[in-house]
């Protein structure tokens, strides 16, 4: 994927509905789970790149799905993030 | 980004990563700032942490925790127009670019 690409994530409370979130992003748009970042507290956020349109698809559908299985505490779309921005983002990265 | 306290320090800390994120996204794609570092100090509290001109960031940090209180919970934001260089130590501790 490119380096440009738009960002969307999904923060819950617990483990269970942040896999329900990455897990129904996945499915729902043609987008790439990036990886997790566990802030403590319980605070647990997922994120993915891709295509705007299919980030956008993506978050709407994980917040939805997400929703039934715990609570979501925040979510958000970054089309075209600040070169900055993924340095941050690359804490996220999980080893397949 | 290393930070020797030679420049404005803007803070801004949020409750969860992703008002965190936007938070950075805005102050560096608003005012003339750059991202020095991030660090998540435990009970889902994340700092985010731009250096620049007082001027642009004080600006970066006014637009930066209002986006990030839109989407979350913004707990705390500063801005340091000129911190003792002990305080860059600290900052430059959690430095993005480091590993």
């Amino acid at each position: 994927m490119e380096r440009n690409d738009a960002l969307g994530f999904i923060e819950t409370y617990g483990l269970v509905s942040v896999l329900e979130a990455a897990d129904a992003m996945c499915k729902a748009a043609d987008v790439e789970l990036v990886g997790y970042e566990n802030v403590a507290s319980g605070l647990i956020s997922v994120v993915v790149r891709g295509d705007v349109g299919a980030v956008q698809a993506a978050v709407e559908a994980g917040i939805k799905a997400a929703g039934k299985v715990g609570p979501v505490y925040s979510s958000n779309v970054i089309a075209r993030p600040h070169a900055d921005v993924q340095k941050i983002v690359a804490k996220y990265v999980i080893d397949w | 980004m290393e930070y020797f306290g030679e420049e404005a320090l803007g803070l801004v800390e949020t409750r969860g990563m992703v008002p965190a994120i936007q938070a950075a996204d805005v102050m560096c794609k608003t005012a003339d700032v750059v991202l020095v570092s991030y660090e998540n100090v435990g009970s889902g509290l994340v700092t985010v942490m731009v250096k620049g001109d007082v001027a642009a960031v004080r600006s970066a940090v006014e637009k930066g925790a209002a986006a990030a209180a839109a989407i979350g919970e913004m707990t705390a934001a500063h801005v340091m127009p000129r911190p003792v260089s002990r305080v860059g130590k600290i900052v430059s501790k959690h430095d993005i670019d480091a590993g």
